[in-house]
């Protein structure tokens, strides 16, 4: 059945074009084998064959005619040879019929293709437990390659507790234990409460049962939405467990936010896609042979044209390049195109972002919002309507040019007009990345007005930006002291200026922006600095000057200052010589005083 | 099967689980606004740590508790994996080690009482084994009972660890500090353990004396649901 004939070896990683080889798959996982490549896709089991969802309405004649096989419709598990007889009696495959129709071409296949179970005869008071097809493998009574590959570390020897028995006795006991009351789900802690064994092992084995469906697998469930992100922990614990694990859920689910249809099968994608990121579809590095696995895709694509295997819980595959989309069920039966191989396919996850697509208008809303409210996210979230205040955040932050809006709170005309302009010209991203690490330096700036002042430059053309940096730089020179008013004003000036433009100018404006950004902004910008230096220069020499000239009057003081003091000294100098003549003469006096006493009285005493 | 590791009596061995797999009890006892979870588990140390959390989270969404408990869940049982890891490059004393473990649990309604003795030397010791075989032997119904056997005794396993690391420590120490004491410091130390010899005191027969057979005989009680009610309203008032 199977085209591809060579080996080929599987290389997990990005994408094909990028050559990252993360990890080797065995080489036995040859597509020359269909089975393997269905098991190691359905591995994982992000994909739901809700094409089993419907038990067929005879059961008892289909499961006679393929037990254990599937009807060729699926078709890559057509041929199981290491498909083991299922050793309980009560279980029973469905036949993976989606439709009634299919069926009896699988009735008429089967017994042509080599069939390796003979149809077992189904007790008639038997409980019927359904496990999906794909895993047919499974038998109570042994274990089976596939567990081996997907639960290596029971398998290894590594470590002493977890051994063969140890597995068979944990998978055992939990599959016994959910088919007591197999419509119930039957939660992991429940089993690993009842089991003697260490935790992280139990949850293991039950996580591998519960991706392959031979625990809590019910018809019934599958209509309902499954938790996804449950399945993708899963997944990325099952890629991170086991080393051995296809390319495709290394790779983290991208959001998309548009819709997105399956090509093949033309329904809405639910909750996750696939991506291909291959360009061209002729160079492919390690397709060695063609890969496609059934015969005819269109033929399988008009057996499945039912929307309803793609409406609940599918996953759809993108191709960005080609814009193909396909669902799960297509994707895994490869029906992409020649060529094409499902490495080259990215998941795309879809869950909530695709019910909440952000309108421009929404958008438009929200910047207002934000530029009136700030960071009043409730309120920003009222105005908007019909959004979470987290989803406004979550948005804004996506936003190319959030970052830029959320500093400046003046624009508010020439932020919706800009988003117009932005719609309108289909500005790629890679622009206002450009554009914004072209303003980051200038916006970074400490000085808002600065910052403001780069942002409207960029807006603005070439030519205006330079005539209002001018202009700007004239009323800032004429102001001279009064600085604050001057640029508040040049502004003013530069703004009106720059509104003007806005609306004249169409979309050339931003390719002149990003061409001539590096040029037009230094200049307005350095004069506007040279001014400013120039007056702190004036400023300072003249509070240099009033220093001095207080230097030089304290220095004046001071000299008088001492020369009074000299003069102070000199007078009591002389005072004090004053004093001493004073003090001499009186003594002198009465001396004479006392001479002349003593002269009289001798004098008398001559008389008489 | 693992040879046996031949260690001498006397001399230290690294620290581990003296079982097959160094598999570590973890405890839990979270009250989160008025809400207990009380639980118990084995848990592979060797594990990556990104498990915890999603057990943590498992736990929690299976049995639909409010999501505070997750994260303490997951605070729980890596400060146990921290505190056992923080014994992990320790050396402890094994030495003649046989020691008795005790089993006195009771699991939904199922009580079960019972002694044996546990060669602590084993390092290819399962409880979990022990535990299959005795839930089997004794026809307990009830599934949980068999891991919180396997629990207890690997509880009780870790609590001799940790005791052995410690007198270990204290040997090492008095060894720098006397020489001559060191022997009968380290079979004072082996507290816990009985001395073979001393144990098989029969020395005709390997057989247990009579008295000795109702210790060491398994017990396994059903209650009824008056007599578990009564018993758990007891266990909580005791706290309080």
């Amino acid at each position: 059945v199977a085209l591809a004939t060579k080996q080929r070896q599987w290389y997990f990683g990005l994408s094909v074009n990028e050559r990252t080889v993360v990890h080797q798959w065995p080489s036995f996982f040859s597509f020359g084998s269909p089975s393997t490549f269905w098991a190691f896709l359905w591995k994982y089991s992000f994909i739901i064959p809700s094409v089993f969802a419907r038990p067929p309405k005879n059961l008892r004649n289909l499961t006679a005619m393929a037990s254990t096989e599937p009807p060729a419709a699926v078709t890559p598990p057509s041929s199981k040879p290491n498909l083991l007889p299922l050793a309980s009696p009560t279980i029973i495959t469905p036949s993976a019929a989606a439709s009634v129709a299919v069926a009896p071409t699988a009735s008429s296949s089967s017994p042509a293709t080599p069939s390796v179970a003979t149809p077992r005869p189904i007790p008639s008071d038997a409980e019927v437990v359904h496990i999906p097809s794909y895993s047919c493998w499974f038998s109570l009574g042994d274990i089976s390659e596939c567990e081996i590959r997907c639960l290596p570390e029971f398998f290894d020897s590594r470590s002493p507790s977890r051994n063969p028995k140890a597995y068979k006795y944990i998978r055992d006991s939990i599959v016994k234990q959910f088919r007591r009351n197999p419509s119930s789900k039957i939660t992991f802690t429940e089993v690993r409460k009842t089991l003697v064994a260490d935790v992280i092992s139990i949850r293991k084995v039950f996580d591998f049962l519960d991706a392959w469906g031979l625990i809590n697998y019910s018809p019934a469930a599958l209509n309902k939405p499954l938790k996804w992100e449950d399945k993708d922990s899963k997944s990325s614990q099952h890629a991170a467990d086991s080393p051995a694990g296809p390319s495709l859920d290394s790779t983290p689910p991208v959001r998309e936010t548009s819709k997105r249809l399956c090509g093949s099968c033309k329904s809405v994608c639910s909750i996750a896609c696939f991506a291909s990121d291959k360009v061209n579809l002729a160079s492919s590095f390690h397709c060695n042979g063609i890969h496609t696995i059934k015969g005819n895709p269109s033929a399988a694509f008009c057996a499945i044209a039912s929307l309803e295997h793609c409406s609940t819980n599918l996953v759809l595959i993108v191709l960005n390049q080609y814009d193909i989309t396909l669902c799960a069920r297509c994707f895994v039966r490869g029906n992409y195109r020649v060529g094409l191989s499902s490495s080259d396919f990215k998941r795309v996850e879809i869950s909530d972002e695709m019910k909440t697509d952000w309108t421009e208008k929404e958008t438009l809303q929200l910047l207002e919002a934000v530029m009136h409210y700030g960071d009043d996210w409730k309120k920003v979230a009222q105005h908007v309507g019909g959004r979470s205040d987290k989803d406004c955040i979550t948005h804004f932050i996506k936003l190319p040019m959030g970052e830029q809006f959320a500093s400046s709170a003046e624009f508010g005309s020439s932020i919706n007009k800009l988003n117009q302009m932005k719609d309108d010209n289909n500005i790629s991203s890679s622009s206002s990345p450009s554009k914004r690490l072209c303003l980051s330096p200038l916006a970074d700036a400490s000085n808002p007005i600065m910052a403001q002042a780069a942002f409207l430059s960029a807006l603005a053309g070439t030519g205006v930006a330079e005539a209002a940096a001018q202009a700007a730089v004239t009323a800032v020179s004429e102001m001279g002291q009064g600085e604050p008013k001057a640029d508040i004003r040049s502004l003013h000036g530069v703004q009106g200026l720059q509104d003007a433009s806005i609306t004249s100018n169409g979309s050339g404006i931003l390719k002149s922006v990003e061409e001539a950004h590096s040029g037009v902004n230094p200049k307005p910008e350095e004069k506007e600095k040279v001014n400013v230096e120039e007056e702190i220069r004036r400023v300072a020499e003249v509070q240099m000057k009033q220093i001095q000239e207080k230097i030089i009057h304290f220095e004046e003081v001071d000299s008088q200052i001492e020369k009074e003091w000299k003069q102070m000294e000199q007078m009591r100098d002389i005072l004090f010589y004053d004093q001493l003549n004073l003090l001499k003469h009186e003594r002198a006096i009465r001396k004479s005083g006392q001479q002349a006493a003593e002269g009289v009285r001798t004098q008398g005493d001559y008389v008489s | 099967m693992k040879p046996l590791p031949s260690t001498s009596s006397k001399t230290p061995v690294k620290f581990r689980m003296p079982t097959s797999e160094n598999l570590v009890p973890i405890r839990l006892d979270i009250e989160v606004g008025g809400q207990r979870f009380k639980d118990a588990f084995t848990w592979n140390i060797s594990d990556p740590d990104s498990e915890v959390s999603v057990f943590a989270k498992r736990t929690q969404k299976d049995l639909k508790l409010p999501l505070a408990f997750a994260t303490q869940i997951a605070q729980s049982i890596q400060t146990q994996q921290t505190e056992f890891r923080s014994y992990k490059g320790q050396e402890m004393l094994t030495g003649e080690k046989i020691v008795p473990i005790k089993l006195d649990l009771r699991v939904n309604r199922t009580l079960i009482k019972d002694q044996f003795l546990w060669d602590l030397n084993n390092f290819d010791s399962d409880p979990e084994e022990f535990s299959k075989t005795f839930c089997n032997d004794l026809g307990i119904e009830d599934p949980e009972v068999g891991p919180a056997v396997a629990f207890a005794i690997r509880e009780q396993l870790y609590e001799i660890a940790i005791q052995s690391v410690a007198t270990a420590r204290e040997s090492r120490n008095a060894k720098k500090g006397r020489r001559g004491e060191y022997s009968s410091i380290s079979s004072r130390s082996t507290g816990a353990a009985l001395d073979l010899m001393k144990l098989f005191s029969n020395r005709y027969s390997g057989v247990r004396k009579r008295k000795e057979w109702d210790v060491f005989e398994p017990m396994v009680d059903m209650l009824s649901n008056e007599e578990v009610a009564a018993l758990e309203s007891m266990v909580e008032r005791k706290p309080r």
